[in-house]
C-alpha cells in the first residue's frame, strides 16, 4: 500500500510542476521615445538597506502624454517589483505604472490625468512582500 | 454490523473530504458541486484512505483549467476523520498557459453517533471544520505580465472553513462556510488597450461564501453504480475589492449574490477497496461579476480513490 500511495504521489508531483508558457496575448510594448519627446524631470535611484541599485529615472513629456523612463537600470532581483509615481519617498501616496520591466532601459506610460509635477519620487517597490528597493527623487529640467 | 459501521464512518468521512474538495476551487466547477457526494467509502475495516482526482473546466473567457487534487483521510476514531489535501491547476487562455501547486486544506470531521446512527438511512449530524493553506500568493506571472485570477492555481487566502452535515435516508443536506483570513497577491490590473475581459484584481480580497447543497443518492442493484444528481446554492456574502492603481481600495460592484450549480456525479466501485467517480457540473445562476476566476461554465471530473 505504501507503493501505491507512492506511486499517486508521483503522479500528483509529475502533473503538477510550476509551468510557465509563453505570453500569448499582446502586450504593450512602450520602449522608445520620439526626437519630439521633452525631458521634464530626472533623478539617480538610491537604495535601500540592502538594495543594490544604480541608475536613473527620467520623464519625458511626448504627444501630451508622460512617460517614465528607467535608464541603464539595474537592481537587485525582487519577486514582485512595481514601479511607483509617489508623492513622498515612501508608497503611501503613489500612481501603479506596473510591473518593473527588467534592467536596462525601459519605458512605463503614466495615466493621462496624472498631474506629474505633484508626485516628485520615482520608487521601485516590491508589492508582494511590501518591502520598499529603491527611490529617486526627481528634480526640474 | 461492524462493516456497517465503518461503511457509514466512511460515508461520513467522505462528506468531510468532499467538503475539502468544493472549497478547493469554488463555484462551479467539480471539486465545489461534489460537495457532499462521493464514493460510497470503506468496505472493510480499513482506516485510510486516498483519493486522486482531475478536473477539466472552462473558466472565464474561455479559460481553460485543468486541475489535479490528492487527498488522504485517515479514521482517527469512530467519530472522528482528519484529512490532507494537495491541489495545483494549469490553466490555459488568451495570456498562455500557466500552472502551478494550489493550496493544502487540512481539515477535521467529526460524527455525532447515537445508538441510530449505524442503521442505513438513519438520521445523523456531522461537523466539518479545518483550514486552506494557500502555497501560491495568486501572483504567478508570464514573462513578468501579472495574470487574472483565471490563470492561478490558488485564491492566495488563508481560509478557515466549516460546515454542518445532515444525512438521512437517501438525501444528504449540506451547509458550509468559507471565510477568507487574509487577502491575496495578485497584481493584475486591467488594461483596456491589452483586455478589458477581467476584471482588476490587484490585492484582491475576497468576501465569504455560504454553502448550501442537497443530494439524492441512487444506487443500482447490484451496487456497482450510485447516482447522485445534487443541487449546489453559493452565496456571495459581499462585493470583493482590489487596490486601484493610486493605492485605493476600490468594491467590485456586482461581485455578490447567489450563483446555483447543478452536478452529477456516477460512482463505480471497483472492488471492495477502490472506486472510480465522474462529475459533471454547470452553473444555472451565476453572479453578475466573478473577479475571483472561479466560476466554470462546465466541468468534467474523474478520480480514483483507494481504501486501505
Amino acid at each position: 500500500m505504501k507503493n501505491l500511495f507512492a506511486f499517486l504521489l508521483g503522479i500528483f508531483l509529475f502533473t503538477s510542476c510550476e509551468k510557465e508558457g509563453e505570453l500569448s496575448t499582446k502586450s504593450l510594448e512602450n520602449n522608445t521615445t520620439s526626437n519630439t519627446a521633452v525631458l521634464k524631470y530626472s533623478g539617480e535611484f538610491s537604495p535601500t538597506s540592502g538594495i543594490t541599485v544604480s541608475g536613473f529615472a527620467k520623464i519625458y513629456l511626448e504627444n501630451n502624454e508622460y512617460k517614465l523612463k528607467l535608464e541603464n537600470l539595474t537592481i537587485s532581483d525582487g519577486p514582485d517589483l512595481k514601479v511607483y509615481l509617489s508623492k513622498e519617498n515612501t508608497p503611501i501616496n503613489f500612481v501603479n505604472l506596473g510591473n518593473f520591466k527588467g534592467n536596462g532601459n525601459t519605458f512605463y506610460t503614466i495615466p493621462t490625468g496624472v498631474n506629474v509635477s505633484e508626485y516628485p519620487y520615482v520608487l521601485i517597490h516590491c508589492q508582494q512582500y511590501n518591502h520598499l528597493f529603491a527611490i529617486a527623487p526627481l528634480t526640474n529640467n | 454490523m461492524k462493516t456497517r459501521k465503518l461503511k457509514f464512518l466512511a460515508f461520513l468521512l467522505f462528506i468531510s473530504v468532499s467538503f475539502t474538495n468544493s472549497f478547493a476551487q469554488g463555484c462551479s466547477d467539480a471539486g465545489f458541486c461534489s460537495v457532499g457526494n462521493g464514493f460510497k467509502g470503506h468496505e472493510e475495516n480499513m482506516k485510510n484512505s486516498v483519493d486522486i482526482g482531475v478536473v477539466y473546466g472552462v473558466a472565464e473567457e474561455g479559460v481553460t483549467v485543468f486541475s489535479q487534487y490528492l487527498t488522504y483521510t485517515r479514521d482517527v476514531t469512530e467519530k472522528f476523520a482528519i484529512s490532507a489535501k494537495l491541489t495545483s491547476a494549469i490553466a490555459n487562455g488568451d495570456f498562455g498557459t500557466r500552472g502551478n501547486i494550489g493550496d493544502v486544506f487540512l481539515t477535521g470531521n467529526y460524527k455525532f453517533k447515537n445508538k441510530f446512527s449505524d442503521l442505513e438511512g438513519a438520521k445523523t449530524w456531522s461537523l466539518l471544520f479545518g483550514v486552506k493553506i494557500p502555497l501560491t500568493g495568486a501572483n504567478d506571472k508570464i514573462n513578468n505580465v501579472s495574470l487574472p485570477m483565471a490563470y492561478q492555481a490558488s485564491l492566495g487566502t488563508f481560509d478557515f472553513i466549516g460546515g454542518v452535515s445532515l444525512t438521512y435516508k437517501k438525501w444528504d443536506f449540506n451547509t458550509a462556510v468559507q471565510i477568507p483570513l487574509s487577502d491575496n497577491k495578485n497584481s493584475y490590473i486591467s488594461n483596456s488597450l491589452i483586455t478589458d475581459k477581467f476584471a482588476t484584481t490587484n490585492l484582491f480580497e475576497r468576501k465569504s461564501d455560504v454553502l448550501f447543497r442537497t443530494t439524492y443518492r441512487l444506487k443500482t442493484t447490484n451496487e456497482k453504480f450510485t447516482f447522485k444528481p445534487n443541487l449546489l446554492f453559493i452565496y456571495h456574502l459581499g462585493e470583493d475589492s482590489f487596490e486601484n492603481i493610486f493605492g485605493q481600495r476600490e468594491t467590485i460592484v456586482g461581485s455578490d449574490g447567489l450563483t446555483i450549480n447543478g452536478n452529477l456525479i456516477v460512482s463505480y466501485k471497483l472492488n471492495k477497496k477502490s472506486y472510480l467517480e465522474t462529475s459533471l457540473a454547470s452553473p444555472f445562476v451565476v453572479r453578475k461579476e466573478r473577479p475571483d476566476g472561479l466560476t466554470r461554465g462546465l466541468t468534467l471530473g474523474l478520480s480514483y480513490k483507494v481504501n486501505f
